[in-house]
C-alpha cells in the first residue's frame, strides 16, 4: 500500500505541478518556477528513497487494471533502468528549473514554459517506470506534444513554429509506427505487461512477425533518438529556449529511443537483423553526427549534431547484442547526460550575455567569463573523451568492444569508423572550446558587456560538471553499483564484473583514442581548410526539404479535395444511383434463381392496357417536354391521375383517395413555386453527359422494374397482415383494415409521419417567412408575371363559387373522417380535402381577405395536433395499458346513425389537426409570397405606365 | 400481356424519368425527377402485397379473402411523407433562388467560392 | 404495470411532448422555450441512465406499442447497444443545447428549440425501434428536424447547402423505401427479429432479390453515415450548419452506422444463404478509403470548421474499419470509438465557433490573425479536442485506435487497416498543429490592431464540458469498454434477440 503510494504519487506529481502552476499562472515567475522546482526536488526525494531496496536487486513494481479489454493496466515497475532514468529525469529537471528561472525574463509566458516543462517531466517519467507496454506508449506520445508545445514557446518566431511543427511529424508519426511494433510484440508475446514480455525473448523471436515488429519498433527509437535519417528534426529543435534544449534534447527525451532499446534488449537483440540494423544505423549516425557538428557555427546547433552523434554511439554499442557493449552503454548515457546538458546550459549562458550564438563572433572569452569557460571546457573535454574525465572511459568501452564486433563479416570496418568518428567528436569538443574561450576576440561589441552570470545561472553546469570530473576520477564508488545495476537490469542477467578505471593498462583502445585526440586536433587546427572544403559540397537542408514536401502535398492534396467534393448536387445523386445500379446488378448475378417466378399473372384488362400507355405517354412526355413548365405540371398530374386509378383498380382506395388529393395539393405547390422560380430556359447540359444520364437512367428503370417484376411473379410468404385481417374489427374496432393498421396496429408509425408534415410545415414556415427580407425580398421586388392574367385580380364568379363551396366541403371533410375507421377516408383525407377547400377561397379572394378570417394560427394546429395525439397514446398508460393502445366503443347519435367512438379517432383528430394545420402552412406562406410578388409586379407596371406618358 | 407486367414496366419507366431529371442542373427539374422517382417508390412499395382485384381489405360478411393492407397502409404512411419532403424541398429551392438569384445546382454558378482557399498568411476576408 | 416498465418509450414520447409546448410557448416567453427545452433533454439523460442501467444485466427488453403482439404491432427493444445509443445522444443533445443557448445562436431564427426536440425524437426512435419500417418513419423524423436545424440561421451558403442535403436525402430514403418493399414481399413481416427468422427459409431461387434488398438497405445506410463514395454531401452541409446544430449533427452520422450493426447480423446474418453478411466485403475498402478522404481533407483544411467536418468523415472511416469485422471484438471497439468520436467532433464545431466568434472578420480561417481575447484558453481546448479527434493520448480516442488496432488484427486484410489508421492518423496530426498554430501561434502585426468583438467567456463552457468527458471516457475505459463489448457480443447474438422479441409468438 505505501508503496502503491509512494509510485502513484512519484508518477502524477509533475502533473500535478504543471497543474498548480497554469492555476497561478497570472503570479510572477518566482511561483511558477518555485513549484517547478520543489516539485522535482520531491520527486527526486521519492526515487532515491527507493534507491536501495531497488539496487539491492529489488523490483518495485505495482498495478492496477484500466482498460482490461485491451491488456491496458496502469502499472509501474522501478528497477535499476528506471532507477536510473528516472534520476536523470529528475535530477536534471531539478537543475534545468533553477537554470531557466535565472535564464527566462520575467516578462515572458513562464507560467506556460514551466507547466510544459513539467508536463514534459512527468511524460519522460511516466516511459522510465511504467510496467505496461501500452501505457509507455501513452507516455511516449505525451513526450511529443509537450516537446511540440516547448519548441513553440516562442511562438511568434517563426523557426519555433516550424520546429515544433517537425518535431511532431517526426516523433509523434515515429510513435504511431512504435505503436504498430508494440501491439505486435504484444500480441505475440500473449501480454502487454512488460516484465511478462521480457521472459519471452524464444517466442517473440521465433515468430514470423519479428521481423515486422523490430522493424516497426526500430523506427520508432530512431525517430525519437534522432537516428540517421530520421536525425533532421533535433537541429531545429533548437528554436525552443535553451533550458528545453539542454533538457529534452540532450538529457532526456532524445534518449527515450536509447531508452526503449536498452529496456526491450532481451527480448529483441540477439538476431543477426537486429545486429545488422541497430550497430550500422548507430555507426553511421556517430559519424554523420560528429562530421556535421565539426562545421556548424550556432553553438546549439554545434551541440544538436554532437549530441546526435552521442545518441549514434549509444544505439551502436546497443546494436552489437554484446553484454559488455551494453554495459558501456549505460555507462555512457550517464556520462553525455552530464556533460551535454552543461554544455548546452554553456551555451545558453554565452548567448544570454554576448548576445550572439555564432561561434565565429566569438573568442577568447576565458577572459571575461572564466568560470563559464572553466566549466564549459571541462564539460568539452569529457565529451572529446579526454582522461582524467567520465567521457574517456566510456568512450574507452566502446572501443574496446568495436574490436569485437564484425559487421557484415568486416573486422576491420567498425573499429575503423569508430576511430574516425572519436576523432571528429575530439574535434567538434576541441573547436567548440578552444573558439569559445582562448584565442582573441573575433568581434567586439559581443565582447561589450560580457561577464560571468549570477551563481544561480552558473551553478547548474557547474554542478554537472564536477560530476562528469568524478565520473572520471571515482567512477566505482559513485556509479560502480548502479551501472552494474542497470546493465543487469538491461541484460535480464547479473552483468559482467565491471571495472571502471582510467588506467587499463596499454591496449588497442588506448591506441585509438590515441589516434584519434591526435587526428581531432590535427583537424581543429586545420579548421578552416576542411570547413572550405565542406562547404564546397553540396548539402540539401532537411527543414526546407521538409516543409517544401508539406506545402506541395498540401496544394495537390487540396486540388483533390475540393475537386472531389465540388457543391455539385449532381455528383451527388450520380454517386448514390451508380452505387445502386451497380449493388442491383451485383445482387442479380451473384444471386442464383430466375428473374421470373412460380406465381401466375392476372389478364389486364384493356382499359388497364390504356392506362398504362397514358402513363407512360405522360411520364415520357416529362422528360422529354420538360422545358415547358406548366404543360409539364399537367403531364404529372395525368401521372397521379392514371396511378389513384390503378390504386381504385388494385382495391386500394384509401389509397386512391390519399393519391388523388396529395396530387391536387402538390401540384398546386408546384404552380405556386413555379410562378416565382426563373423563366430563362435551362441551358442544356452537353450531349456526352446526357447520354451518361440516360444510360444510368435506364439501368436503373430496368433494376427497379426487374426487382419489381421478380418480386410480384413470386408468391407471398404468408405475411404478418393476415393477423391484422383477423383482428381488425375485434381488436382494433374498425371495418376498414387499413385505417385501423394506420391508426392503431401501426399507430406508431403515423405519429411519426404526422410529425413529419408537421415539421415540415414549420421548416416551410421559417423559410419563407425571411423571403420578403434582404436579398430575397429586393428579388421579389423585381419580379416579372410571365403569363398574361385576366385584369380582374379575383373573377367574381369564382369567389362566388367557393364562398358557396367552403362549408359544403367542411361538411364532406367532416363526414369523410367519421367514417375512416370503416370506411375509405380518415383523418388525412379529411384534412386535405379541408385544406384544399381553404386554397381556393385563397386563389380566389386573396390572401389578405383569407387571411383576415382564418382564426386559428397553424402553429396552434400544428402543436395541439401533435399533442393530442400523444396525449391519446399517453391515455392508455393510465389504464395500465401500453403507449398507444385502443379501445373504442359505439354510439348512436341522431341524424349521422349508429356511430362509432375509439381513442383511435382521438388520435385521428390529432392526425387531421397537424396535417391541415402543415399544409395550410406550406401553401399560406407560398401564396403570401405569391401576392406579394404581384404586388410588386403591378406597382412596376404602374410606375413604367407613368413614365410611358 | 399481365397486370404484372403492366406494373412493373410502369415502375420501370418511372424511376428511369426520375433518375434522368434528377440528374439535370436546375432544382425544378431535378424536383420533378424526385417527383417520377416517388411515384416509382410508392407503386413498388404498393407491389410488394402482390396485386388483388376487386378484394378491398374493408371488412365484408362473407368475404375471407382482401388485398394485403399492410403495404396499402405502408403506402399511405410514404406518401404522406414523401409528400411533406416534396414540399419541402420545393419551397427550399424556390428560397434558395431568390436568396441566391440562381437555381442550379450543379455547382458552376459557384464556382468562384473554390478557389484553392486562403493560404496560410492571407489577410482577413474582405 | 408500473411505470418503470413503460421507461421504453419515454425517450420518444418526452421530445414529442417537448416539442409542441416549446413551440406554443416559444412566441411569448422564450425563456420558458429554453426552460422546456432543457428539463426534455435532462429528463431524455435520467431515462436513459436508467434503462442503462436496467440493460447492463443483460436482459433485453421489449415494449410492444398497442399492446400488439411482436412481429404484429410495432415493438421497442431496449438492450445495451440501444441503451447506450440513447444515453450518448441526451448527453450530446445537452451539450449543444447549452452552446445554442450560450451563443445566442437559438435566436437566430425560428424553431429552434421544437426542431431540436423533434431531432432527438426522431434519433431516440430509431435508436429504440425493433420494426424496419418505423425505422424508416423515425430516419424521416430525424431528417427533416435536421434540415430544419440546418437551415436554422439561414444565409445563402446553407440555403445552397440545405438544398443538397434535404435532396440527397430524399434520395436515400426512397431506397430505403424499395429495399423495405422488397424484404416485405420476400418475407411477408416487418419486424426485424422476425425478418432474421424468417430469411432462413427463402428459397434458393429468391436470395439474389434478398441480396438486393440487403445492398440497398446498406447503401442507404452508407449514405447516412457518409462513407464514401456516398459522403459529397457532408462536408458542406456541415460546415456551413450553425456550430451547435453541427455539434448534435455528430451523431447523424453514427445513426447510419448504428443501423448497419443492428440490421446486417439480425437480418443478414449467417442464415440469409446469398444475402448472409452481404456488404461485408465492400465495407472494409470503402471505410479505408473513407478515412484517408477525411483526414486529406483534415490535413488540407482552410478553415476550422471544415476541419472539422471532415474530421467526422474519417472519424466514420476508422469506425467502420471497426464495424466491418463483425466480430465481437471489432464490434466492441467500434462502440466504444463511436461514442467517443461523436463527442470528439462535437468538441472541434464549438471550438470552431469560439475562435470563430473572436476573431470577427478573420473567423475560424487558419490565418494569422490579430491576439484576441482568451487565446491561452481557447488554445487549450483547440489542442485537446484535435487531440481526442486523432487519437492521440491521453484522451479517450487513443483508447479507441488502440482497441480497433488489436480487434482487426485477426481480420485477413489487417495490414491495410493498421496502415490506414495510422497514417491517417499523422496527416491527421500534421492538419491539425498546421491550422493550430497559424490560428493560436502566429500572429501577424498588420492585423493587430483589428477591432475585435467582446465575447463572454461563457461559450468556452460546452467544449469544456465535451472535454471533461472525453477525459472520463478514458479514465473509465474499462468499465465502458467492457459495456460495449457486451453490447457488441449482444448485438451480433440474433438468435436471443429474436427469443426476447418474439417471444412465445
Amino acid at each position: 500500500m505505501a508503496l502503491e503510494l509512494t509510485l502513484y504519487t512519484l508518477v502524477f506529481l509533475p502533473f500535478l505541478a504543471a497543474l498548480l502552476i497554469t492555476t497561478v499562472s497570472a503570479r510572477s515567475m518566482a511561483w511558477h518556477s518555485g513549484l517547478a522546482a520543489s516539485g522535482s526536488a520531491l520527486g527526486l526525494a521519492i526515487v532515491l528513497s527507493l534507491a536501495g531496496r531497488v539496487l539491492d536487486g529489488e523490483v518495485l513494481g505495482i498495478s492496477a487494471p484500466w482498460v482490461p479489454a485491451l491488456g491496458l493496466d496502469f502499472s509501474l515497475m522501478v528497477d535499476p533502468l528506471g532507477l536510473l532514468f528516472a534520476l536523470m529525469i529528475l535530477g536534471i529537471g531539478l537543475l534545468v528549473v533553477i537554470f531557466g528561472h535565472f535564464y527566462l525574463a520575467p516578462s515572458e509566458a513562464t507560467g506556460r514554459f514551466f507547466a510544459s516543462l513539467m508536463l514534459f517531466q512527468g511524460a519522460m517519467l511516466g516511459i522510465a517506470i511504467s510496467g505496461n507496454v501500452l501505457l509507455l506508449l501513452v507516455f511516449w506520445e505525451l513526450t511529443s506534444l509537450s516537446s511540440f508545445l516547448l519548441i513553440g514557446f516562442w511562438k511568434h518566431k517563426a523557426e519555433a513554429r516550424q520546429g515544433a511543427r517537425m518535431a511532431l511529424a517526426v516523433t509523434g508519426g515515429g510513435g504511431l509506427v512504435l505503436i504498430a511494433g508494440m501491439v505486435l510484440l504484444g500480441s505475440v508475446a500473449g501480454s502487454f505487461d512488460l516484465a511478462t514480455i521480457l521472459q519471452r525473448a524464444d517466442i517473440v523471436q521465433a515468430s514470423p512477425l519479428y521481423p515486422v515488429m523490430l522493424i516497426l519498433i526500430l523506427i520508432g527509437c530512431f525517430t525519437k533518438s534522432a537516428q540517421f535519417p530520421f536525425h533532421f528534426w533535433l537541429p531545429h529543435a533548437m528554436a525552443a529556449p535553451t533550458p528545453v534544449s539542454a533538457y529534452l534534447h540532450s538529457a532526456t527525451m532524445v534518449k527515450a529511443g536509447v531508452f526503449l532499446l536498452a529496456r526491450f534488449w532481451p527480448v529483441l537483440s540477439g538476431t543477426e537483423l537486429y545486429t545488422a540494423i541497430v550497430s550500422s544505423v548507430g555507426l553511421i549516425t556517430m559519424l554523420f553526427g560528429a562530421w556535421v557538428a565539426l562545421f556548424r557555427h550556432d553553438l546549439k546547433s554545434i551541440l544538436a549534431y554532437s549530441t546526435i552523434s552521442q545518441l549514434g554511439l549509444l544505439v551502436m554499442l546497443l546494436g552489437f547484442s554484446i553484454k559488455m557493449a551494453a554495459v558501456g552503454a549505460v555507462l555512457h548515457i550517464i556520462n553525455h547526460a552530464a556533460f551535454k546538458a552543461a554544455l548546452f546550459m554553456s551555451a545558453g549562458i554565452v548567448d544570454h550575455e554576448t548576445g550572439t550564438r555564432d561561434i565565429r563572433k566569438l573568442g577568447g572569452l576565458g577572459k571575461v567569463m572564466p568560470v563559464t569557460a572553466l566549466v564549459a571546457t571541462l564539460a568539452a573535454a569529457s565529451m572529446a573523451g579526454l582522461p582524467p574525465l567520465g567521457g574517456f572511459i566510456s568512450k574507452e568501452m566502446m572501443l574496446d568492444e568495436t574490436l569485437h564486433v564484425g559487421l557484415f563479416g568486416q573486422p576491420w570496418l567498425v573499429p575503423i569508423v569508430a576511430t574516425l568518428a572519436a576523432a571528429l567528436s575530439v574535434a567538434y569538443s576541441l573547436r567548440f572550446a578552444a573558439h569559445l574561450f582562448f584565442g582573441k576576440p573575433r568581434d567586439a561589441q559581443a565582447h561589450a558587456k560580457a561577464h560571468d552570470p549570477a551563481a544561480g545561472m552558473w551553478g547548474s553546469p557547474a554542478f554537472l560538471v564536477a560530476l562528469a570530473v568524478l565520473l572520471g576520477l571515482i567512477p566505482m564508488t559513485l556509479v560502480g553499483p548502479l551501472v552494474t545495476a542497470a546493465a543487469s537490469a538491461v541484460l535480464g542477467e547479473t552483468a559482467p564484473p565491471l571495472g571502471l578505471a582510467l588506467w587499463h593498462g596499454v591496449n588497442p583502445a588506448l591506441g585509438m583514442s590515441v589516434v584519434a585526440v591526435a587526428a581531432g586536433t590535427l583537424i581543429v587546427w586545420q579548421h578552416s581548410r576542411v570547413l572550405r572544403a565542406y562547404e564546397g559540397l553540396r548539402h540539401l537542408d532537411a527543414k526546407h526539404l521538409f516543409e517544401q514536401t508539406l506545402s506541395i502535398a498540401d496544394k495537390r492534396v487540396r486540388k483533390l479535395i475540393v475537386a472531389i467534393h465540388a457543391p455539385s448536387l449532381q455528383r451527388m445523386l450520380l454517386a448514390a444511383f451508380a452505387v445502386v445500379v451497380l449493388f442491383i446488378a451485383e445482387g442479380a448475378v451473384r444471386g442464383s434463381g430466375s428473374l421470373t417466378g412460380t406465381r401466375a399473372g392476372q389478364p389486364a384488362s384493356v382499359m388497364a392496357i390504356v392506362a398504362w400507355g397514358l402513363l407512360i405517354a405522360a411520364t415520357v412526355a416529362v422528360v422529354l417536354e420538360h422545358r415547358q413548365r406548366f404543360l409539364v405540371l399537367v403531364y404529372v398530374s395525368v401521372i397521379g391521375l392514371v396511378i389513384a386509378l390503378a390504386f381504385v383498380h388494385l382495391s386500394a382506395p384509401d389509397l386512391a383517395l390519399t393519391q388523388i388529393s396529395v396530387e391536387v395539393v402538390t401540384i398546386l405547390l408546384l404552380l405556386l413555386a413555379l410562378n416565382l422560380l426563373p423563366k430563362r430556359p435551362p441551358q442544356l447540359s452537353g450531349n456526352g453527359r446526357r447520354l451518361r444520364d440516360a444510360a444510368l437512367a435506364l439501368l436503373g428503370g430496368f433494376g427497379v422494374g426487374g426487382a419489381a417484376w421478380a418480386m410480384l411473379t413470386r408468391p407471398a410468404n404468408n405475411p404478418i397482415s393476415g393477423y391484422h385481417v383477423a383482428n381488425s374489427y375485434t381488436g382494433g374496432g374498425g371495418t376498414n383494415i387499413v385505417n385501423v393498421t394506420l391508426v392503431d396496429f401501426r399507430g406508431f408509425d403515423t405519429l411519426g409521419e404526422i410529425i413529419v408534415l408537421g415539421i415540415a410545415g414549420l421548416a416551410i414556415y421559417a423559410l419563407l417567412d425571411t423571403a420578403a427580407r434582404g436579398a430575397a425580398g429586393a428579388r421579389l421586388g423585381t419580379w416579372q408575371e410571365d403569363m398574361p392574367h385576366s385584369p380582374e385580380r379575383h373573377p367574381m364568379m369564382f369567389v362566388m363559387a367557393t364562398r358557396i363551396l367552403l362549408p359544403l366541403v367542411l361538411a364532406a371533410g367532416i363526414y369523410i373522417f367519421l367514417r375512416g375507421h370503416n370506411q375509405p377516408g380518415g383523418g388525412f383525407i379529411a384534412a386535405l380535402v379541408i385544406a384544399i377547400a381553404f386554397l381556393l377561397q385563397y386563389l380566389a379572394s386573396g390572401f389578405d381577405w383569407t387571411d383576415a378570417r382564418r382564426k386559428v394560427g397553424e402553429h396552434l394546429l400544428i402543436a395541439s395536433g401533435v399533442l393530442v395525439a400523444v396525449a391519446t397514446g399517453l391515455g392508455s398508460l393510465v389504464f395500465g395499458a401500453n403507449f398507444l393502445t385502443s379501445s373504442f366503443g359505439y354510439f348512436h347519435v341522431p341524424l349521422v346513425g349508429e356511430v362509432e367512438l375509439a381513442t383511435a379517432m382521438l388520435f385521428d383528430v390529432g392526425v387531421l389537426c397537424v396535417v391541415f394545420g402543415a399544409v395550410m402552412q406550406a401553401l399560406a406562406q407560398l401564396s403570401h409570397i405569391a401576392q406579394r410578388a404581384a404586388r410588386a409586379h403591378a406597382a412596376n407596371l404602374a410606375v413604367r405606365q407613368e413614365d410611358g406618358k | 400481356m399481365t397486370l404484372e407486367f403492366l406494373l412493373a414496366s410502369a415502375i420501370g419507366v418511372l424511376v428511369a424519368g426520375g433518375i434522368y431529371l434528377s440528374l439535370r442542373a436546375r432544382t425544378f427539374q431535378v424536383v420533378l425527377g424526385l417527383t417520377l422517382f416517388s411515384y416509382a417508390v410508392n407503386l413498388f412499395l404498393f407491389a410488394s402485397g402482390r396485386l388483388t382485384i376487386n378484394r378491398p381489405p374493408i371488412l365484408q360478411k362473407g368475404v375471407t379473402e382482401y388485398a394485403d393492407p399492410l403495404p396499402q397502409a405502408l403506402v399511405l404512411t410514404a406518401i404522406v411523407i414523401t409528400f411533406g419532403m416534396t414540399a419541402l424541398a420545393v419551397v427550399l429551392s424556390l428560397r434558395s433562388f431568390l436568396e441566391t438569384g440562381s437555381d442550379q445546382v450543379d455547382g458552376n454558378e459557384c464556382a468562384g467560392d473554390e478557389d484553392e482557399g486562403p493560404d496560410l498568411n492571407a489577410g482577413p476576408r474582405a | 404495470m408500473s411505470i418503470a416498465s413503460h421507461f421504453a418509450i419515454a425517450p420518444v414520447v418526452i421530445p414529442a411532448l417537448a416539442a409542441p409546448f416549446a413551440l406554443l410557448v416559444m412566441r411569448r416567453r422564450r425563456w420558458l422555450g429554453v426552460g422546456i427545452s432543457f428539463a426534455s433533454c435532462a429528463a431524455m439523460l435520467a431515462v436513459a441512465l436508467l434503462l442503462l442501467r436496467a440493460a447492463s444485466d443483460g436482459t433485453i427488453r421489449t415494449y410492444e406499442l398497442g399492446e400488439w403482439p411482436a412481429p404484429f404491432g410495432i415493438v421497442l427493444v431496449v438492450d445495451r447497444l440501444a441503451a447506450i445509443m440513447l444515453t450518448l445522444a441526451a448527453t450530446l443533445s445537452l451539450i449543444a443545447l447549452l452552446h445554442a443557448v450560450i451563443a445566442r445562436s437559438d435566436r437566430k431564427g425560428w424553431h429552434f428549440h421544437p426542431m431540436f426536440q423533434f431531432q432527438l425524437m426522431g434519433l431516440n426512435g430509431a435508436f429504440l425501434t425493433g420494426d424496419l419500417f418505423n425505422l424508416f418513419v423515425f430516419f424521416e423524423v430525424l431528417l427533416i428536424a435536421s434540415y430544419g436545424l440546418m437551415l436554422h440561421g439561414q444565409g445563402p451558403a446553407r440555403l445552397k447547402a440545405g438544398v443538397q442535403y434535404v435532396i440527397v436525402n430524399i434520395v436515400g430514403s426512397s431506397l430505403f423505401l424499395i429495399a423495405l418493399g422488397l424484404l416485405y414481399a420476400l418475407t411477408g413481416t416487418l419486424n426485424m427479429a422476425d425478418m432474421g427468422l424468417r430469411v432462413a427459409e427463402i428459397p434458393i431461387a429468391d436470395q439474389g432479390l434478398l441480396r438486393v434488398a440487403a445492398l440497398l438497405l446498406a447503401s442507404v445506410f452508407a449514405l447516412k453515415a457518409a462513407i464514401v463514395p456516398l459522403h459529397l454531401w457532408l462536408p458542406r452541409t456541415y460546415a456551413v450548419s450553425t456550430p451547435a446544430v453541427a455539434a448534435l449533427f455528430a451523431i447523424m452520422t453514427k445513426v447510419g452506422v448504428y443501423a448497419m450493426i443492428r440490421v446486417i447480423p439480425q437480418i443478414f446474418g449467417d442464415d440469409a444463404g446469398a444475402a448472409a453478411w452481404v456488404p461485408a466485403p465492400y465495407l472494409l475498402p470503402a471505410a479505408m478509403l473513407t478515412a484517408i478522404v477525411g483526414f486529406g481533407g483534415v490535413f488540407v483544411a482552410r478553415e476550422l470548421s471544415e476541419q472539422a467536418a471532415y474530421a467526422v468523415i474519417g472519424s466514420t472511416g476508422t469506425l467502420m474499419i471497426a464495424v466491418a469485422g463483425w466480430q465481437p471484438d471489432t464490434l466492441g471497439a467500434a462502440i466504444y470509438y463511436l461514442v467517443h468520436s461523436t463527442l470528439a467532433g462535437a468538441t472541434l464545431f464549438l471550438v470552431a465557433d469560439a475562435v470563430a466568434r473572436r476573431r470577427a472578420s478573420y473567423a475560424d480561417r487558419a490565418t494569422p490573425g490579430p491576439l484576441f481575447q482568451d487565446r491561452q484558453l481557447v488554445a487549450v481546448l483547440f489542442m485537446g479536442a484535435a487531440i481526442a479527434a486523432t487519437g492521440l493520448p491521453p484522451l479517450s480516442g487513443f483508447i479507441g485506435k488502440l482497441l480497433i488496432l488489436r480487434s482487426v488484427a485477426d481480420v485477413p486484410s489487417w495490414g491495410w487497416a493498421w496502415g490506414t489508421i495510422l497514417g491517417t492518423t499523422l496527416i491527421g496530426v500534421i492538419g491539425f498543429a498546421r491550422t493550430g498554430s497559424a490560428i493560436f501561434w502566429n500572429e501577424t502585426e498588420a492585423s493587430a490592431r483589428a477591432q475585435l468583438p467582446q465575447v463572454s467567456r461563457a461559450d468556452l463552457l460546452a467544449p469544456a464540458i465535451a472535454l471533461a468527458l472525453l477525459a472520463a471516457l478514458s479514465i473509465g475505459a474499462g468499465p465502458v469498454t467492457d459495456y460495449g463489448h457486451a453490447a457488441a457480443r449482444q448485438a451480433l447474438d440474433s438468435a436471443s434477440t429474436a427469443r426476447a422479441v418474439l417471444g412465445g409468438h
